[in-house]
């Protein structure tokens, strides 16, 4: 797509946008584009370079003042008491460090923003950016595997939010846009979204965004209720009392003192759990799920249908007298980030009934290919049954010797178009692969496996927290079973949608 | 894994019957034992120099690196005639391990990337490593002690296989 970008001066609005339904937009069918509202049409039609807000150096900079703040603060706190300066002197220098510091870092942040813009065309979105070492970027819309507009506590005060496009090409495959008006980095998501789906094959489809429906909502009691009842509390608690009893023997605080980090650790990690999960929504769109979620920092990611890798419903033995049930997936792209991000990225609900569960397994498997069965059978089967129950094939009894605990809740399931492994007997496990999204497969055999007669089956998925795998089932059936399944991949994936997902 | 026919009573899980393994070449087994002679080498004189410098005791040592060599150089003698690939129309095998055995099914179609790498040790040998790549760090599926061009040979061939028949994510 050409657009007048080259001779556009820097800092000023795009020239001439065209008027929205004009064939600039000629790469985007017209069905895409007649869903759309008017203002995201422009974003597709604009085919010219566009800036990020002017705002984001100010947010940038404060960005690193606070980082270097609480580096610097946190480390000599003591040396600062103990030069015994008087009042002002300390309070000028602190200050002026701080105006120095906010200087260069508004100075460094407002050159990154010149020299960062964007642009989006039916096939890709582009990037440059970089002050002294340029970088152009260039992810390709039909390898799209995730959208998430993230609005930080900060950006929220000045209504702004970051745009993050998942595009899978591992480490740092990320294009973050950050940071856009919350309006502006919604209708770029639709706008992508709508660019990379392809066509719209459904009719009346002129709505503003792809119409989204709510499906769940976590309310939050029993968020709370359930942060309190995860084996992270249990292990606070018992941290704490652990600290308790040391104070008290010792006489002191020193054990309190010298555990502190642990204990602040685990404190902070059961609040992330909390505030990652609150106000947890999972909507229905044809641009695939979407998830709203966070107290502080909220984020709102958006997973377009066959994005989803595998899955994983789980639910510890405290959750079990309350039904609840735990759901989460891998996608390409999202493991990329660090940890604690991306275990934030890959829940698809934190908590909720079974119910629940089922409508949120509809909209990412809708079709799970159990032929005359309910689905949510065999679901059910897989989560709670154990044996033969639910149509599962389990592992022979010799298992037990590698697994006396949950040897008789292993086993596996396959349907027309996924296959389930079942597990566990405290921490009930279970997970469903599409057939079509197996990325290869694994026979192993450990030597005691071997004496009994045993072998596993791992089916091997995009990074994640969903690691699908069969352990211990009778190696001939082991042997059978791999080269079905590879078979099974292969025909799955022939027939499988197309990147474009409306177009299917 | 024995060689030869295998008993129909008891089929070995790691040979399906229509596949013919190509084996990797036996210098292989030279190579790993000369790069582990570097390494077990200069353990041996460490250990031998603390001998010398500090107590007897420390002999020990030096017995217990003689074991763990004579052990290194017996599996590796092992190991090497267990590692095997197979091209099927589909889908690439790689077998290896001796006691904890493992078959890995790459897709010709989720092939992301195929490197060719040769160490230092595996050059002076003429030898290099396939390594697949799919999108799944799980399906880590790897072709030591192979000649250099049949290393190319099955970069190209896995190359040509996947685009022909490469399926996205």
């Amino acid at each position: 797509m050409t657009g007048p970008r080259a001779e556009q001066p820097p800092g000023q609005p795009d020239p001439g946008q065209p008027d929205p339904g004009q064939p600039a937009v000629a790469d985007v069918p017209p069905e895409v584009v007649a869903r759309l509202d008017a203002p995201t049409r422009e974003v597709l039609a604009d085919a010219g370079w566009r800036r990020l807000h002017p705002v984001t150096p100010v947010l940038r900079t404060w960005k690193v003042v606070a980082a270097v703040l609480a580096v610097v603060v946190g480390q000599n706190v003591d040396d600062i008491w103990r030069l015994q300066l008087p009042g002002w002197v300390l309070t000028l220098s602190v200050l002026g460090g701080v105006v120095l510091l906010a200087l260069v870092g508004a100075v460094y942040s407002a050159l990154a923003w010149r020299r960062t813009r964007y642009r989006i065309d039916a096939e890709a979105v582009h990037v440059e950016r970089g002050v002294l070492w340029r970088q152009q970027r260039r992810a390709q819309l039909d390898r799209l595997q995730a959208v998430d507009v993230v609005r930080p506590l900060l950006g929220r005060l000045f209504g702004l939010a970051e745009l993050r496009l998942e595009v899978a090409g591992g480490t740092g495959s990320k294009v973050s846009l950050a940071y856009l008006r919350e309006e502006e980095a919604q209708r770029v998501r639709n706008a992508l979204l709508a660019a990379s789906a392809g066509v719209v094959v459904a009719e009346g489809q002129d709505a503003p965004e792809a119409p989204q429906r709510d499906v769940v909502e976590v309310p939050p009691g029993r968020l709370i209720a359930s942060t309190l009842r995860s084996g992270l509390t249990v292990w606070a608690v018992l941290g704490l009392v652990g600290v308790g009893i040391g104070c008290w023997f010792a006489g002191s605080l020193t054990p309190l003192f010298a555990s502190l980090a642990g204990v602040l650790g685990l404190v902070s990690a059961v609040w992330q759990r909390f505030s990652r999960g609150f106000n947890f929504t999972v909507a229905d769109s044809p641009d695939g799920v979407r998830m709203t979620h966070g107290l502080l920092e909220q984020r709102s990611q958006t997973v377009p249908p066959g994005r989803v890798q595998a899955l994983q419903v789980s639910q510890s033995l405290l959750w079990r007298s309350a039904g609840w049930w735990r759901v989460e997936v891998n996608v390409a792209g999202y493991s990329g980030g660090s940890g604690s991000e991306a275990e934030q990225s890959t829940v698809l609900l934190p908590v909720g009934t079974f119910e629940e569960l089922a409508h949120v397994l509809e909209i990412v498997l809708p079709d799970l290919g159990t032929g005359d069965e309910p689905p949510l059978e065999v679901v059910l089967a897989g989560l709670t049954g154990r044996d033969r129950e639910g149509g599962f094939t389990p592992v022979p009894r010799s298992a037990r010797w590698l697994d006396p605990l949950s040897w008789r809740r292993r086993g596996y399931r396959i349907t027309e178009h996924a296959f389930l492994s079942r597990g566990g007997r405290f921490l009930r496990l279970l997970d469903v692969v599409p057939h079509a999204r197996t990325q290869s497969l694994a026979l192993t055999q450990g030597p005691l496996q071997r004496r009994l007669g045993l072998a596993s089956v791992v089916l091997h998925s995009t990074p994640g927290r969903v690691k699908p795998r069969v352990d211990h089932l009778d190696e001939a059936s082991a042997a059978h079973l791999l080269a079905e399944q590879a078979v099974r991949a292969r025909t799955a994936r022939a027939g499988a949608g197309p990147e474009r997902w409306m177009t299917r | 894994m024995p060689a030869g026919p295998v008993p129909a009573a008891a089929p070995d899980p790691f040979a399906p019957d229509d596949v013919v393994w190509q084996r990797i070449s036996p210098r292989y087994a030279t190579a790993q034992r000369t790069a582990s002679a570097v390494f077990f080498g200069v353990l041996l004189v460490v250990a031998v120099v603390l001998t010398v410098l500090l107590t007897r005791w420390v002999g020990s040592a030096v017995a217990a690196v003689l074991v763990w060599w004579a052990w290194d150089f017996w599996l590796v003698g092992r190991q090497v005639p267990a590692w095997g690939y197979a091209e099927r129309d589909d889908d690439l095998l790689v077998v290896h391990g001796i006691l904890f055995r493992s078959l890995v099914v790459v897709p010709y179609g989720r092939l992301q990337y195929v490197d060719v790498e040769a160490g230092p040790v595996d050059r002076r040998f003429g030898l290099a490593k396939v390594q697949l790549h799919t999108a799944s760090p799980g399906s880590d599926a790897a072709i030591p002690g192979l000649p250099p061009a049949e290393a190319a040979r099955l970069r190209d061939r896995l190359a040509a296989r996947g685009e022909a028949r490469l399926a996205g994510l």
